[in-house]
């Protein structure tokens, strides 16, 4: 009885073989790619990661009769595990639905659970409309994942194809999105929707594309030519991060800064503090000489944000950007700078500050845009970011701005001012005008008064003598010292035995 | 046509160009001062500067045009 039962299994084997190798096949076909795209949704995640590392989870999984709409699985990114969504254009556009949406939760909790970051290929039409309220209630689902990830694992979102209504909202939920140039748009309502509901005749480009997200509205933080270069921008970006909050960093072999930009150092700031300089000239001059990642390099130029090694050690740097708008700081540059700053620190990557800040700019327009409340997520970002801060003045620092830039009061581990650097609570033609208001008005001539008084101004208030004095500044040092001095604190400060606090 | 434009409010501090000017791409057609830093207002294609659209000592806003360029005359 019981190996009569055993050989009739076994000769069903062939059957389940022929069976599975069918739907293997069939779910293969499903995804050839169309339109624009070069690559299928398997394509793109195998690409990805480390070649031949990549493993397809519920490969089987099925919705009407076709696949779930979604390639998910994992593999390996140097080496290291990550989670990944890519999402199926070829099944009905990629649209989330009851089943789809299922299979998305599934590689997010997968992640969240062992700490992997996870990386979502966007390519989806939108919500499933045929799903109904199901489809909605799955978008709602992973956004709530989304935010729970947020806690644990980097989140990063390519968007290689449309990326519509509710499946817009997921990307805005993670670390970091990228757009493939042409062929990535986000919007909550495409070309079509927007004509019926108000009349405006619009392409998809003009609503939601590479260049209005990179350089508007920094719904995205990166525009790529390719989907080959998305994803070896994911690679990228993923090389400075560790897998999960908490995780170890990445630490690679120090390389020392790029010589000739360490010469150039000393005379690299113009003296008269009104002249722009380019600060990336100055960033090479400190950080190793090698790979470097800055995001948002087009929306809010005038702050410069971007991951880099000193002493093989990831960073986060921030600086001011003086040839960009003179390096102010606005309602849109602090949410930029306090996006990057929160998470470099919920991350644990140090922050090293570069300042050099004529202020926060004034005006009706930015009072408008709310330029008090984003001010303050940079305030906020600073005090709570648990990561060493290492800040350096290397111009001038006025006002609120100087606070804003990672001051000591906000919990700098570290501050330096170089040596010719101006630190006060108003630029010197703002404090001499309110200071010496009846002199310069009773003067015969008040622009020599002024330029009299702003030298002394500068001489006796604002050097950074006063501040080191204070011992609102640590130190004041040379340009050329400042990578050496950095790297010193960033080894005293990621000391600490059984692992970093 | 093509306009070099300011990228900050500010004050016509310094007009470099002038029209009929041959410019590059990201050459000054003018200095704006604002906050006390110089920030210039560049061309953003080749060309040559066609006309001047604002006087030393004006206020301008982000976004204004500074000056047309015309890209069809080579630089």
């Amino acid at each position: 009885m019981f190996r009569s039962d055993a050989v009739s299994e076994v000769e069903q084997l062939p059957d389940h073989r022929t069976r599975l190798e069918d739907r293997r096949q069939e779910r293969f076909r499903r995804v050839e790619p169309r339109g624009k795209r070069v690559h299928t949704a398997r394509e793109r995640a195998e690409m990805l990661v480390d070649a031949g590392s990549f493993v397809e989870t519920t490969p089987l999984r099925a919705a009407h009769g076709g696949g779930s709409g979604v390639v998910t699985g994992w593999g390996l990114i140097d080496g290291r595990p990550v989670v990944i969504a890519s999402h199926d254009a070829a099944v009905a556009s990629g649209a989330i639905g009851e089943v789809m949406a299922d299979a998305i939760m599934d590689a997010q909790r997968l992640a969240i659970r062992r700490g992997y970051p996870i990386v979502y290929i966007n390519d989806s039409g939108g919500a499933r409309v045929p799903d109904g309220i199901l489809a909605l209630h799955g978008c709602g689902g992973i956004f709530a994942l989304n935010v729970e990830a947020q806690r644990h694992i980097p989140q990063i979102s390519l968007i290689l194809g449309p990326c519509a209504g509710a499946a817009a909202y997921s990307p805005a939920l993670t670390d970091w999105t990228i757009m493939v140039k042409g062929q990535g748009h986000m919007f909550l309502t495409g070309p079509d929707i927007v004509k019926a509901a108000t009349g405006e005749d619009v392409t998809a480009d003009e609503i939601g594309g590479s260049r209005l997200h990179t350089e508007t509205s920094g719904v995205a933080h990166l525009e790529v030519e390719s989907e080959q270069e998305a994803l070896e921008s994911a690679r990228l970006l993923l090389s400075f991060l560790p897998s999960r909050v908490g995780g170890e960093q990445r630490i690679g072999d120090p390389v020392p800064a790029n010589p000739r930009a360490v010469d150039a150092l000393p005379a690299l700031v113009p003296e008269k503090a009104s002249v722009v300089f380019d600060m990336n000239q100055l960033i090479d001059g400190v950080l190793d000489n090698g790979a470097r990642l800055e995001l948002m390099p087009r929306h809010a130029g005038s702050i410069l944000t971007l991951f880099g090694r000193l002493d093989g050690r990831p960073v986060g740097v921030v600086a001011n950007q003086p040839a960009c708008r003179g390096g102010i700081l606005d309602a849109k540059s602090s949410v930029k700078l306090a996006r990057f700053v929160e998470f470099c620190g919920r991350f644990g990557l140090p922050i090293l500050t570069f300042v050099d800040v004529p202020g926060f700019l004034p005006g009706t327009v930015e009072e408008g845009r709310g330029v008090i409340t984003h001010g303050a997520k940079v305030l906020k970002a600073y005090v709570d970011a648990a990561s060493p801060k290492l800040t350096v003045v290397v111009r001038k620092a006025y006002g609120g701005a100087y606070i804003a830039m990672g001051a000591k009061s906000l919990g700098a581990d570290m501050t330096w001012a170089w040596s010719n650097a101006e630190i006060a609570v108003m630029g010197p033609g703002g404090a001499v005008a309110l200071l010496h208001r009846r002199a310069l008005a009773a003067a015969e001539d008040p622009t020599a008064l002024r330029d009299e008084l702003a030298a002394e101004y500068r001489e006796n208030v604002a050097r950074p003598y006063v501040a080191a004095e204070a011992g609102i500044v640590d130190d004041v040092i040379f340009p050329e010292e400042t990578r050496g001095r950095m790297a010193d604190a960033l080894r005293m400060l990621t000391h600490s035995e059984g692992g970093p606090r | 046509m093509i306009h070099a434009r300011a990228e900050i409010v500010g004050n016509v501090w310094k007009i470099v160009a002038r029209e009929g000017d041959p410019v590059a791409a990201g050459d000054a057609v003018a200095i704006l001062e604002t906050m006390k830093m110089e920030i210039p207002v560049v061309a953003p294609t080749a060309g040559h500067v066609s006309r001047l659209l604002v006087d030393e000592g004006q206020i301008v806003q982000e976004g204004d045009p500074i000056a047309e360029i015309d890209a069809t005359v080579g630089a």
